[in-house]
């Protein structure tokens, strides 16, 4: 590793970081960073409180710093799971959203929101129905002469197949209903308020974790089987346990957060081009570039307009898309 | 490749909720005008609907198919209730009160579904004169017609009540209701015209700032709430979007809602009660907006005069409502659950109609302070 890739290791793993303590002070009310601090600083010292407005706490501990926390954590999570399945797949078109954990959550979310209503939180019908359509994915694909392939073929049937079901509880859906389900498929981080993160948040943290941990193995998964099996690595456990990893963050953040397009896709292939291909760096890299990248396309849909917000996916594939084109330009080459 | 598709969901959806948007603003007014017969040998009217089309209808209507919600509450309310033959898949699911208002309606075979999908070989077995459809489509509103040969006329109000009474005559006329029509016109515009002449002297900067979680969502709120309006109260997202958009919504952030800081909350609630999302008690409970002046004064409410669509007796009921609880000061003999029974009564012949909607839709919350 060069001295200047390490260096720029170490900025990016700043970035998160200092861009999630500045954007605690962007958005609708204009609040000073000092405010901030004494906001953040009351549930331990109450003295804090005074002098601050009001609505400062409820915006700041309620409002904002859930908010940074879920883009802090899905854009980590969502970065982990691409660089992660990338890897596995040795693909570099592979993110989250390839194995129909997407399209089986989104599914799952509809049913709720159309169907069952408060008898059954979306987030764990997204969740259950994520874990569905990857065990369908796993089961199909895993007697296959070829499976990386069979993998990848399956997911996108069973992400199809998924697709259909959604299509078909949109048909059904009545019109109230229907607009809560578009703006929840577009993807937004801020509805959701502590009681719905007290799940979701250790689900993505332990996931991201868990990947993390696993990134020295990522470099020998992506050797070829023989290869790996030469090192006396048990493949199928091993990928297994990235999978399901996978699964859990993609689920957690689909739960809550709606369809969050590109990142996984778009973070790992930066992070390659900046720090090489070997999984030690990726993996961690794309954790915390994609953390910083999803708070900042969260201050775009939050902050560019003052009276309406758009949803954060929205903004996630405009600005990711555009931005990997010129990359993939410049650089004539897909790095894995 | 799954994020290729990603992007033109993300973008069909966009596309798809701002037509849904855009078309619950987009029409022009009715116009009806007598002319020579188009459709049989008896005479015709010559009506103009909601989408600029001129629709020559029989003038003798005797059977009648409603897509249109908003037009079947109406054709009930002229009397002409017994003259449907069939109704949409919206009002038989979604309308909680239709069963009140028109015991019969389980007679009448549904043909449609959802997202305006129309069956026509139900439709034409079941042999209407007219067909009143939803003016969200033309495509779709000139093909049942060029298919089935029997007129179709595209009416709604779209969210603007002044186009209503309108509406109502439009109808009467088509029906030949006429005196009826003028007379719910009349009890329409004159309840309507009694809150305005009470609140006429408000000053602008004494309204009450006014927030809606509309559509089962905390953060979705209509641009236009014309019962806020007329009722003297301020809808603090009415420019929120620019209105060459045509929206009828918008979403904003939750903290947004903390910085405007409303007198008064309104939560959608015609949704069944176990269907609820947002509810009055979960707004008032929730820690982030304990320092709003709503919130302290637990001006809380469910409001219930939009639909999917608007119907005359709501809208009437529900700007009187808004008024007595914007000013009670100037509405003291307000009484809610009398003026729901008169009101109902009075439109739909409905006895008890406060009993029936609070047992409906578990409202009695209407009355709580």
């Amino acid at each position: 590793m060069t001295r200047k890739q390490r260096v720029l290791g170490w900025l990016v793993i700043l970035f998160p970081f200092v861009v999630f303590f500045i954007s605690l002070s962007v958005g609708v009310v204009r609040i000073p960073l000092g405010d901030v601090f004494k906001a953040l600083l009351s549930p331990v010292f109450p003295a804090m409180k005074e002098g601050l407005p009001e609505n400062v706490l409820g915006i700041v501990l309620g409002v904002r710093l859930p908010r940074l926390l879920l883009a802090f954590l899905a854009g980590a999570g969502l970065s982990v799971s691409g660089a992660s399945l990338q890897a596995l797949s040795r693909n570099p078109l592979v993110n989250e959203y390839i194995l129909g954990i997407s399209s089986g959550a989104a599914f799952g979310a509809s049913l709720s929101i159309v169907i069952f209503r408060q008898s059954f939180p979306p987030q764990v019908s997204a969740f259950l129905f994520a874990v569905v359509a990857v065990v369908i994915v796993l089961a199909i694909s895993r007697k296959s002469d070829s499976p990386i392939v069979s993998l990848l073929l399956t997911g996108i049937i069973v992400s199809a197949f998924f697709s259909a079901l959604l299509s078909l509880v949109e048909f059904f859906a009545s019109p109230y209903a229907l607009q809560g389900l578009f703006y929840w498929l577009m993807g937004n981080l801020g509805w959701p308020g502590w009681g719905a993160l007290s799940i979701s948040l250790p689900l993505m943290a332990a996931g991201t974790a868990g990947l993390i941990l696993m990134r020295w193995r990522m470099n020998v998964l992506s050797m070829s089987d023989e290869e790996a099996r030469a090192l006396g690595v048990n493949l199928g456990r091993e990928k297994l346990i990235v999978v399901i990893l996978a699964t859990l963050v993609t689920s957690a953040v689909t739960s809550v957060a709606g369809i969050i397009g590109w990142v996984g896709l778009i973070v790992p292939h930066l992070v390659r081009m900046m720090a090489g291909v070997d999984n030690r760096r990726v993996v961690p890299l794309s954790a915390a570039l994609g953390a910083g990248y999803l708070i900042l396309a969260d201050d775009l849909a939050r902050g560019l307009a003052a009276s309406f917000e758009i949803p954060v996916g929205i903004f996630t594939s405009l600005i990711g898309i555009p931005f990997f084109i010129l990359l993939l330009r410049k650089s004539k080459r897909i790095w894995l | 490749m799954r994020s290729f598709a990603s992007l033109w969901m993300t973008l069909r959806r966009a596309l798809v909720l701002a037509f849904i948007s855009g078309a619950f603003f987009a029409a022009t007014a009715p116009s009806v005008a007598s002319s020579p017969a188009q459709a049989g040998p008896s005479p015709a009217l010559t009506v103009k609907d909601d989408l600029g089309r001129t629709v020559a209808v029989p003038a003798a209507v005797k059977r009648i198919v409603s897509l249109q919600a908003e037009i079947t509450r109406l054709v009930v309310a002229l009397g002409a209730g017994g003259e449907l033959a069939g109704i949409d898949y919206t009002m038989r699911r979604h309308d909680h009160l239709f069963k009140y208002i028109y015991p019969d309606e389980a007679r009448l075979p549904v043909v449609s579904m959802a997202e305006n999908n129309v069956n026509l070989e139900t439709l034409v077995s079941l042999k209407p004169d007219i067909i009143f459809a939803s003016p969200f489509e033309k495509q779709i509103v000139e093909a049942i017609q060029r298919k089935t040969k029997i007129p179709v006329v595209a009416l709604a109000s779209l969210g603007d009540t002044a186009k209503l009474a309108d509406e109502l005559k439009l109808v009467g006329r088509i029906l030949a209701r006429e005196r009826r029509a003028e007379e719910l016109a009349a009890y329409f515009s004159g309840g309507l015209g009694r809150v305005r002449d009470r609140l006429k002297d408000v000053p602008a900067g004494r309204k009450p700032r006014v927030y809606m979680s509309f559509w089962g969502s905390l953060t979705r709120t209509p641009i236009r709430y014309d019962p806020v309006a007329i009722a003297g109260g301020l809808n603090l997202a009415e420019k929120a979007v620019p209105d060459v958009l045509g929206s009828a919504g918008t979403t904003v952030n939750v903290e947004r809602i903390i910085a405007w800081n409303p007198d008064v909350i309104l939560v959608h609630g015609n949704y069944l009660p176990a269907e609820r999302t947002v509810t009055v008690e979960g707004i008032l409970g929730d820690s982030r907006f304990a320092s709003l002046k709503a919130v302290k004064s637990r001006k809380v409410r469910y409001t219930f005069g939009f639909w999917n669509w608007w119907d005359m007796a709501e809208v009437l009921l529900e700007t009187e409502y808004l008024a007595a609880l914007f000013y009670p000061e100037r509405f003291p003999a307000f009484d809610l659950g009398r003026r729901c029974d008169e009101i109902h009564k009075m439109f739909y012949g409905l006895d008890g109609g406060f009993a029936k909607l609070s047992a409906a839709l578990g409202c009695d919350e209407w009355t709580h302070d």
